[in-house]
Formats: structure tokens, sequence, C-alpha cells
């Protein structure tokens, strides 16, 4: 069998001519892509959809202690629970709903996927002159019986001069496999404000396809903080796209890898109008066997003069066995920008590690601390301390070391 | 304290240091002296514990104990500090944040309570006025994009905050002009006891109308080749280094 012959089975369950038939056959049209596929060229599907899944599994029980251990306990939580909306919090001025979209894009497999089989996710619709301080924490929590390939469609709305903090996470606590396919289109309009932070760490049973697109409107501002820390295997799409001038659009990623793991980060950055900035961060560290692949395109449309476009990808192979593919890509068909982009891939300086040695720093210590500076950068977006902080926790763990850096 | 016995090591195949013999006691101040490419940088790179350099035979023990046996940051511990020639930029981490790191390292191993950050604080302020640093350099991340000078300061501030019993300063003279090597000088002699030892490494005899040696030894082609007592180093001055030199190339060939 395998996962595709596993979807074929779910033909009769769509009304014909319906949205959702289309998507449905929108996706066996496309198939999964494969290698041969440009933008998959380093991410092979193949092992994974050779395991069966379920469609319809709908989990073990997860019991109140075990949701608390695994939020991050913020004031206001959205949870999803197996995919059912388990709590929400009562905001002034912002709507919180389980959302179902009407007219879902199907552009590529996976989105047209989700068109037809997301029965879940989140709607957030915040007024305008609404501002947030306090973030908003969602997890979506999952337990499997059996393998299990979920789809989650999100839509958050952001009425003018309002401003949202987001963290958001993807989180297995059972053994079976967990394939997530996860759709979120943001709207900012006019003079908006939004730092979403993505949490994805990961045991080895989850599979991630996150895509996540943002439309901005003149004078709106985002930021997306990705912080990829494991998991099986994670293919993240992060698009933008600048509506209006006066636009500024920031990217910041932290990816941590080891063993078998994968990590995938495509970035579109879609400059459609003059007078914009987008700054991009990415700091790739791998370890073990683990693989990891940056994609970074930055499109400046004809009538985007004065563009500020910034770019940098950044990695560290610790190990002999890591590898990273890391391809920036520019497009600009305007005359008058700014664009600047870099991608290094090095290892760490011998140097120092000698010199922080000397001065009775433990080896292990020292690598853990000169891996954290390297990363450290691309964490300074993150407005929320607790965030920042656990990411320095969790950085720690993931070297292996005992340190508060 | 430290006794080094005929000591060969090298680095890549190539013998540098052919047979040193060295002994010294706490409380003492040793200068090694000797002109470029005579072995004084692979000398104190080999008691740090340098992995590029190869011992080939001989000994170092530090208090009685064997120190080629010691990883380098257990020698750090021990009491071994190193001044280096070039200390080396770190991006990404201030310089109290590295002390910090240093210090709790070294405190942990030796079975010692956490210092407090407000009593690390204090000590770090206390050691920059001795060595006249401004008040914004803890902030700024180790060694990166600091002057010459500064970066000899930073060494012998890590030196004041550590207190090792063994301090080897490599070339710490170079790069400073004559007012940030007085005050470097005087911050070495200010943390001079009876209780730890100086081992000064320099090319010029400069550094030591600062910091007074109690004997002087001159480095040549891989071997200790005349000691002395501070008047050496004068004469040195004085005379250049050829005089020993020749004389030892016909003892030796």
């Amino acid at each position: 069998m395998g996962l595709i012959d596993n979807i074929k089975e779910y033909q009769h369950n769509f009304a014909v001519n319906s949205k959702k038939e289309k998507a449905y056959l929108s996706f066996l049209e496309q198939g999964f892509p494969n290698t041969k596929n440009e933008e998959w060229k380093f991410s092979s599907l193949k092992k994974i959809i050779s395991n069966d899944f379920s469609i319809e599994d709908k989990g073990i029980e997860i019991n109140t202690e075990e949701i608390n251990h695994n939020s991050l306990n913020f004031n206001y939580k959205i949870i999803f629970v197996n995919g059912v909306l388990d709590s929400k919090p009562i905001i002034k001025g912002v709507k919180i709903n389980k959302h179902v979209d009407e007219s879902p894009s199907f552009s590529n497999a996976f989105s047209a996927l989700n068109a037809a089989f997301s029965n879940t996710g989140y709607e957030i619709n915040v007024d305008p002159n609404i501002i947030i301080e306090e973030p908003i924490e969602i997890l979506f929590l999952t337990k499997n019986s059996s393998n299990n390939f979920i789809q989650y469609r999100n839509k958050i709305v952001l009425g003018e001069n309002s401003q949202i903090k987001i963290i958001e996470s993807v989180k297995n606590i059972g053994d079976q496999y967990c394939f997530t396919n996860m759709q979120t289109n943001i709207k900012l309009n006019r003079s908006s404000n939004i730092e979403f932070n993505k949490l994805q760490n990961n045991n080895d049973s989850q599979i991630t396809i996150d895509e996540t697109s943002l439309t901005q409107e003149e004078n709106s501002n985002s930021t997306v903080n990705t912080l990829l820390f494991g998991g099986m295997f994670t293919r993240n799409n992060l698009n933008f796209a600048q509506n209006g001038e006066h636009c500024e659009s920031n990217m910041n990623g932290v990816v941590i890898l080891d063993d078998n793991e994968f990590g995938d980060n495509h970035t579109y950055m879609d400059h459609k109008n003059a007078n914009c900035e987008s700054n991009e961060l990415y700091k790739g560290i791998y370890l073990g066997k683990s693989r990891g692949v940056f994609n970074g395109k930055i499109m400046v449309q004809p009538d985007a003069q004065k563009i500020n476009a910034f770019q940098a990808n950044n990695n560290l192979l610790v190990s002999d066995n890591a590898s990273i593919n890391s391809k920036p890509q520019l497009e600009i068909y305007a005359d008058d920008v700014k664009c600047s982009h870099g991608c290094t891939i090095g290892q760490l300086d011998e140097n120092a590690l000698f010199y922080m040695n000397t001065r009775g720093i433990r080896k292990e210590d020292a690598r853990a601390i000169l891996t954290f500076a390297f990363a450290s950068e691309a964490l300074e977006k993150i407005s929320i301390n607790k965030i920042e902080d656990l990411a320095k926790d969790l950085i720690a763990q993931k070297l292996k070391v005992d340190l508060s850096f | 304290m430290l006794k080094i016995d005929n000591l060969k090591a090298g680095i890549e195949g190539l013998e540098i240091l052919k047979g040193i013999n060295l002994s010294v006691k706490k409380g003492e101040v040793h200068a090694i002296m000797g002109p470029n490419g005579s072995g004084k940088s692979t000398l104190s790179s080999v008691i740090a514990g340098n992995e590029n350099y190869e011992v080939i035979s001989g000994s170092i023990s530090f208090e009685g104990e064997d120190l080629l046996d010691l990883d380098p940051d257990q020698r750090a511990h021990k009491g071994v500090f190193l001044s280096f020639q070039y200390p080396v930029e770190i991006p990404g981490i201030s310089v109290s944040n590295f002390i910090k790191a240093a210090i709790t390292e070294k405190r942990k191993v030796l079975g010692l309570e956490a210092m407090s950050a407000k009593d690390l604080l204090l000590k770090m302020k206390e050691k920059m006025d001795l060595l006249d640093m401004q008040k914004g350099y803890l902030s700024r991340n180790m060694n990166e994009g600091f002057s010459g000078g500064e970066k000899k300061r930073n060494e012998i501030f890590q030196m004041a905050m550590l207190e090792p019993k063994l301090a080897i300063l490599d070339e710490t003279d170079s790069g400073l002009d004559i007012d940030a090597l007085r005050v470097v000088a005087n911050g070495v002699n200010k943390l001079k006891n009876s209780e730890n030892a100086t081992i000064v490494i320099t090319h010029y005899q400069r550094l030591l109308d600062h910091i007074i040696p109690d004997y002087v030894h001159v480095l040549h082609n891989g071997r200790i080749v005349k000691s002395g007592g501070k008047e050496l180093a004068h004469e040195l001055e004085k005379k250049g280094y050829d005089w020993i030199t020749k004389e030892a190339d016909k003892k030796w060939g």
C-alpha cells in the first residue's frame, strides 16, 4: 500500500463537483512531489509515503496533565487535542473560531490535499486598533493509535492598526508516525503588526509540511521566527507578499538538528510594491547525520522601486556526516533597489575552541557556547522573553550541555 | 612549581624544541628571550596544551603532577594561564559572559560554590580599575574589533579574574604603546605574590624595565643557551643576540 493508496480509498467520500472533490482530484493529478521537482530536489518523501497512514485516526485520549506538560502555559491558549479544539481564550477585540475555509487554494499537491481533507484549525480575527501585547499560544497536540495523516487549516486576519503576537507549536506525543500538513494564511491590513513564532521541537515520529503565507497591506509589519529544533522530517514554506508600500517583512530561523533529522526551509519574499523592506536571517546547525535545505527566493517586481532586501543563511556543520544544501535565488526586475544575500557553510573555529579551553572551559561547553553564539543573532527578533529563554534551554539540551546561555 | 625536563617538541614532524630544561619556583619571575624563530611561542603553546604541537620526549611537571597528561582546560583548573600573543576574536560572546563561563567551570571542577552574579560583577569592576579599562568593555564581544592594545589588556584582565598560579605572558608587549605597556605591567606586578610565578616571553627588553625578572633565559634554536639574572637582559639590549647565538651554534652545530 502506501499513503497514495490510502488517499485513493477516499474518493467516494467527496460530493461530486464539490470544491473539496476538485481539490482532491487536483491532488491525484499532481501526486506527491518527487526529487525530480526542482523545489523538492533534496527533500525526498519517498520513504515516508511508502508507509500506510490513517486519515481518520481519532487518537488516544490525552489527559489534562499531559496537555499542561506540553503547553508553554501562556495566559492565552488555543489548544487542539487530537485535532479537536479543546480550549480557547476570551480576548476583547479578538474573535477566535474553529476555521473551515470557504475558498481554499490548491496551487500545489499539499495545498490541494489540505483543501480536500482539512476539517480543523483556527481562525483569528483581530479588530481594527486592537493591540494585544500578551502572546497567544497555539498548540496542536496529538497522540495517535496508528500512523496518522492530519491536515490543519488556519487563518489570521489583522484589522487596521492592530497588533498580535503568536507562538505556535505542533506536537506529537505518541510513538506512531504523525504526518501533519498545515496551511496558514495571514492577512495584515493597513498598519497592522504580527510577530509569529513557530516552535518545531518534535521527536522522530513527527513529519511536518507547513505552508505559511502572509499578505501585507500598506505600512504593515510582520516577523516570523522559526525555531526548528527537531522532528523526523520538516518542510517549511514561508511566503510573504507585499501588496502595499512601506511594508516590512522579517523572517528569522534557527535550525538545530541531530541524528537522522531532516529540515527544509523554503522562503519566498515577493516585493510587489515600492518603498518596502525585507530582512531574512537563517542560522543552521547540523549535528549527527542530520540534513538541511535552505532555499530563499527574493522577487522584486518591476514597479517595486526603492526596495531594501537583505538575506543571509549561515550554516555550521558540526559533524562530518551532516549536510546542508543552501540556495539563494534573486529575481530583480526593478532598477533602484538594494538587495544583498550571503550564504556560508563552516565549522567551529578551532583556535577559538583552544583559546576557551585554556581559560578552563571544557571542550563540550566551549563548542556549545560557540554554537550558541553563532545562533544567537537570529534569536534577537523574538520579543517574548519566555520564548527566547525557552529557545536557549532547548539549544543547550540539543547540544547536550548543562549551561545557561 | 614548574619543572621542564629535556623537552623536545615540534609541529608537523619538524622538531622545534630540542631539549628544554627549566625550573620555576613560586614567587619567581622568569624571562625567556630570544630572536624570532627560536621556539618561544612553541614552548608556551606546549605548556598550555595546544594539540597542534607534538611532544616528542621529555616531561613537564606542575606542582609534582604530569602536565602533559592533562587537557588544556584541566591545566587551567590547576592554575596554568597563557596570555596569548594573538588573542582570538570570538563573535557573539561578551567579555562578561566569557569570564563568567570560565570562572563557573573552574569553581565547579574545584568543588567551590558558584559565585553570585553580584560578587562576580564587583570583582570584574575591581580588576578593570586595576587595568584602567572603560566601563562599556564588559558587554563588547570577546576581542572582536579590539585594538592590539585592548586585546592584550583583555588577556591580563582574564588573568586577574582567574588568579592563576603560573602565568605565561607570550609577547604581551607587542602592540602596546608606552602608556598601555606601563598599565599592563603595573597590573601584572600587582597580581604577583609569593605564591604565584610568572614567565615572561619576549623579544625585547622594554617590558622587563617594568616587570623585573629574577632570571633571564636566552632561547636559541630550540635550546636555552644562556641563563642569568636581570642584568643579562640589559646586556642583550646593548649587544644583541649574536654573541650568544654564535657561541651556541659552535657548541651544538
